[in-house]
């Protein structure tokens, strides 16, 4: 649960990578600027004659126009449709003859798009990318590929929220969070504005934001610096930059909730009640510190089995099957930081609030142990080693920090920044973000009427 | 990697090196018995995808090992044939009952002191129970090995089952036996299961009678009966040696019995001649899943690999699928759908599916039929069949980039008794499929009578809502 960021794909769920870590030590990132302001990093992994290859686009659903909600996320997937040089559907196909596997996933603050290819076709991938970042064909048939794919965008959006009353409700309690802020509205877009996007409205999406100077290339493998080099400088130093590319993202604070409010969503497919709690939390892009602080504390607090929640609610009080905290830090803007739990059977969901808040404002006011803080620090930074297995992982955590205007030494910087949290500052970031003139959502997740 | 030790050019070879270096690290651990310092007989396998030790512990177990340095991680992977299918009848949830308590307490720790202490080490311990295996995977920094090795030992030999989290584990599955009947995908199983094979153990479900029919007793004794020597299988990746892991597993699991003894199931047999009209089962909401399942066909038989290229083209292949190409790009009927064979000995089937919106949902299987149908009048092109083989022999390499992909691979050619050299032979049985083979395949296979399709949810215009 904790660290899944809500972005959609093409094909399948993105989850994004925790806040930041390092490479081996042996295999050291690095980074350098083409001339057309493209910035390229290297994430070097011997181990198998394997590559990643990404591009981040600085661009994603906090940049939609108001009305055009969906659209840098459909958008995505026409990137994969045709272009001057590639024929309609032959991308997909070019690449998986070449024994590649590709996706790309959209996001509020980013686009990327990936291929996984044996070391020998990189250079291959990378003319692809080149060719449709600026040679990019929008079928505007009013029954062609473009109305398909909206419906495709449809099906996406039925699989993954309409079919799941869980799913549906947190749209409702995160657009109530963000209201007013661009990430009001969720990644995949409304239903009716979704359904209302023209051919029109993605050429000029394309135009506005996909030029060089508004990508980042992420190359993860068996490749050295100096390959990644001299193949880039075939492939995208000749893109020119169009001049066009958005300086300013649409980014900007997320107001303190205004009030308290409950939310609530019944429906017959829920068979287990469910019960949240959503106050502002932060982001490693707007305070760095405070993130840190917090997630050692919620860790503490609620982040698994060991945890003061679990073991209160769980262990001891039995009144709930599961309980847990955490918090979205890794966008560009202050996200939630949640609380949420499932009660036992025949417990109300206003009884489980209540025993809940009860018990954190027990912790909170007694204080975290060295030692258990000590576990949690260590926690988080050894997930960073245990991350080091995945090369895709890696280009993912490289690229998504990257993009949000994190260097390659904010990033490796992490572990150490983490085991410095103290217990006193883990404890403060948790009693500022729930305190008692905080704001909140309440939400509860319902069976609807005579079916529980 | 691994050092060479042999120099011919020979892709792949195997030989025997005889080490004479006694495990010299971890002869002092705190609660770890000693092994005597042993020849350990190490036989090398350098192939073109992965370089796999092979040897027998002096304790006797058979592991294979895949030596990565360069990531100071270690993954230690158990498995037993024997799963869900040797709970008794009527405990239905006993194998479950007893994977969930592997790591919640054994010795002197308890739950938390269980739990505490993997996060002392940073280590995780967690076992699973599939419908024919029951595994269990501990993952650690290299530096925690030993360490962390004695909390596993721990956990195999005096694992406590004590009353607390068993009672919890039964409040987890009541909640899961209640959300499962609003799951689109286990409502598909079950509808499935009934249809096909009622009766059979792998149609058996957890039930509140059976869940409540288990104890911590019964648990105990059902890991005794699960985990024992002689049918466990180990594979390891990570920055060991074989002599520092050979001690350390010697004394993992030492306190298991010899012995033991489970039931295996007969093979499932699907019907040759499926019903026409779906099963309908219905759920409230605006998309229906979509099932299909046929018989197909075991690795032992010479249309297996013709089908798993086929595959590619059927339903496999993402974009590259007819599947894909049809109902999501031609006619944006839905964001994904493919097809999967299932070769397993005892359930060998040809299945798949996707989500529609409720109102196309019979457009949508009659659009699956179709593309079978053309399979059978029109076969595969020779265009289709080379990129099919281009892609499954290319991408192959994508599979061995991780130390957990590894391992899961290691662990699955064991389990299937592939033979080590699998991974290199592998390719070469997929360039040698002919077209022939695929249409014949194809006609023979992906007959649509021979698949019984399923539909969850509200589906328009099919069939009598079960």
């Amino acid at each position: 649960m904790k660290r899944i960021l809500v972005a959609v794909g093409l094909l399948a769920f993105a989850v994004t990578g925790a806040s930041a870590e390092p490479a081996s030590a042996t295999n050291p990132p690095s980074t350098f600027q083409l001339d057309n302001g493209m910035q390229v990093v290297v994430v070097p992994d011997h181990r198998a004659p394997v590559v990643t290859h990404m591009v981040w686009y600085k661009v994603g659903a906090v940049d939609e126009a108001p009305g055009k909600s969906g659209i840098a996320h459909l958008f995505e997937h026409v990137m994969f449709k045709e272009t001057k040089n590639i024929g309609p559907e032959e991308f997909t196909s070019i690449v998986q003859r070449s024994g590649g596997q590709l996706n790309a996933f959209t996001s509020w603050d980013y686009t990327a798009y990936f291929e996984r290819v044996h070391k020998d076709q990189l250079g291959k991938m990378m003319e692809l990318e080149a060719e449709r970042m600026v040679n990019l064909i929008i079928n505007d048939d009013p029954k062609g590929p473009f109305i398909s794919e909206r419906d495709v965008v449809k099906e996406e959006r039925r699989q993954r929220i309409d079919n799941n009353p869980g799913a549906l409700l947190q749209e409702m309690v995160l657009s109530e969070f963000w209201k007013g802020h661009p990430y009001e509205i969720t990644v995949i877009g409304l239903m009716d504005e979704v359904n209302a996007l023209t051919p029109q409205d993605g050429l000029d999406f394309y135009r506005e934001y996909y030029s060089p100077e508004n990508a980042i290339l992420v190359v993860a493998g068996d490749v050295t610096e100096e390959e990644v080099r001299t193949l880039a400088q075939v492939h995208y130093a000749p893109i020119q930059p169009t001049g066009q590319a958005h300086a300013g993202r649409k980014w900007q604070p997320v107001a303190p909730l205004a009030e308290t409010k409950l939310i609530t969503h019944a429906d017959p497919k829920v068979r287990q009640p469910v019960w949240s709690r959503y106050y502002m939390g932060t982001s490693f892009s707007r305070d760095r510190e405070t993130a840190l602080a917090l997630e050692v504390g919620l860790e503490v607090l609620g982040g698994g089995t060991t945890s003061r929640l679990y073991q209160a609610l769980v262990e001891q009080q039995k009144l709930a099957i599961n309980v847990a905290t955490f918090a979205w830090t890794t966008l560009h803007d202050e996200g939630p930081a949640v609380i949420y739990g499932t009660p036992v059977s025949g417990l109300s969901l206003e009884a489980l609030d209540e025993a809940v808040m009860a018990e954190i404002e027990k912790v909170l006011a007694e204080g975290f142990t060295e030692d258990e803080v000590r576990r949690a620090r260590n926690k988080l930074a050894a997930s960073a080693i245990y991350q080091t297995d995945s090369q895709s992982s890696m280009a993912n955590h490289y690229g998504a920090n990257l993009v949000l205007g994190f260097t390659l030494e904010e990033i490796a910087r992490y572990p150490e920044e983490v085991r410095q949290v103290s217990a006193e500052e883990a404890l403060a970031a948790v009693r500022a973000v729930f305190g008692a003139d905080r704001n909140y959502i309440t939400s509860h997740l319902l069976p609807a009427e005579g079916d529980f | 990697m691994l050092k060479r030790l042999l120099s011919s050019s020979a892709a792949a070879a195997i030989f025997l090196a005889a080490c004479a270096t006694p495990p010299a690290t971890h002869a002092d651990l705190d609660g770890v018995s000693k092994a005597p310092p042993a020849l350990l007989e190490v036989a090398f396998y350098d192939g073109d995808f992965v370089d796999i030790q092979q040897f027998d512990t002096p304790g006797g177990v058979s592991v294979w090992l895949v030596t990565e340095p360069s990531i100071p991680i270690v993954s230690v992977q158990m498995a037993w044939r024997g799963g869900s299918i040797a709970d008794p009848d009527g405990l239905e949830g006993l194998g479950q009952a007893v994977v969930y308590g592997m790591n919640e307490g054994a010795g002197d720790l308890d739950s938390l002191g269980f739990q505490t202490a993997m996060e002392d080490l940073n280590m995780s311990f967690g076992c699973s129970n599939g419908s024919e295996w029951t595994s269990c995977s501990a993952t650690m920094l290299s530096d925690n090995a030993a360490a962390s090795m004695a909390l596993v030992a721990s956990a195999l030999t005096a694992p406590r089952f004590d009353q607390g989290p068993f009672e919890r584990f039964v409040r987890e599955q009541e909640v899961s036996l209640r959300t499962r009947e609003t799951s689109a995908g286990y409502l598909a199983w079950r509808a499935q299961s009934q249809a096909l094979y009622p009766g059979h153990p792998f149609a058996r479900e957890v039930s509140p009678e059976s869940l409540a029919a288990l104890t911590p007793d019964l648990a105990r004794a059902h890991k005794d009966a699960l985990m024992t020597k002689d049918r466990l299988i180990v594979t390891a990746v990570g920055a060991i040696s074989p002599e520092e892991l050979a001690v350390l597993i010697d004394a993992a699991i030492a306190g298991l019995p010899e012995t033991g003894e489970v039931p295996a199931a007969a093979p499932v047999k699907l019907p040759e001649v499926a019903a026409t009209e779906p099963v309908v089962v219905s759920l409230p909401q605006p998309q229906s899943l979509v099932r299909f399942i046929g018989p197909a066909m075991d690795r032992s038989n010479p249309d297996f690999f013709p089908a798993f290229v086929l595959n590619y083209t059927f339903g496999g292949g993402g974009f590259e699928s007819r599947l894909v190409k049809t109902l999501r790009v031609e006619k944006g009927l839905t964001y994904g759908v493919s097809s999967s064979i299932d070769p397993n000995p005892s359930f060998t089937v040809w299945s798949g599916g996707g989500q529609t919106k409720n109102e196309s949902a019979g457009e949508f299987i009659t659009g699956i039929r179709d593309e079978m149908q053309k399979f059978i009048e029109g076969g595969v092109t020779e265009a289709e069949l080379s990129d099919a083989k281009a892609y499954l022999i290319g991408s192959y390499p994508l599979g061995f980039d991780s130390n957990a992909k590894i391992a899961g691979n290691i662990m699955s050619i064991r389990q299937d008794d592939l033979g080590i050299d699998y991974f290199d032979r592998r390719n070469a049985l997929i360039e040698a499929v002919t077209l022939e083979d695929v249409n014949r395949v194809a006609a023979t296979y992906l007959a649509p009578e021979r698949f019984s399709f399923f539909v969850v949810g509200e589906p328009e215009g099919l069939g009598p809502v079960e």
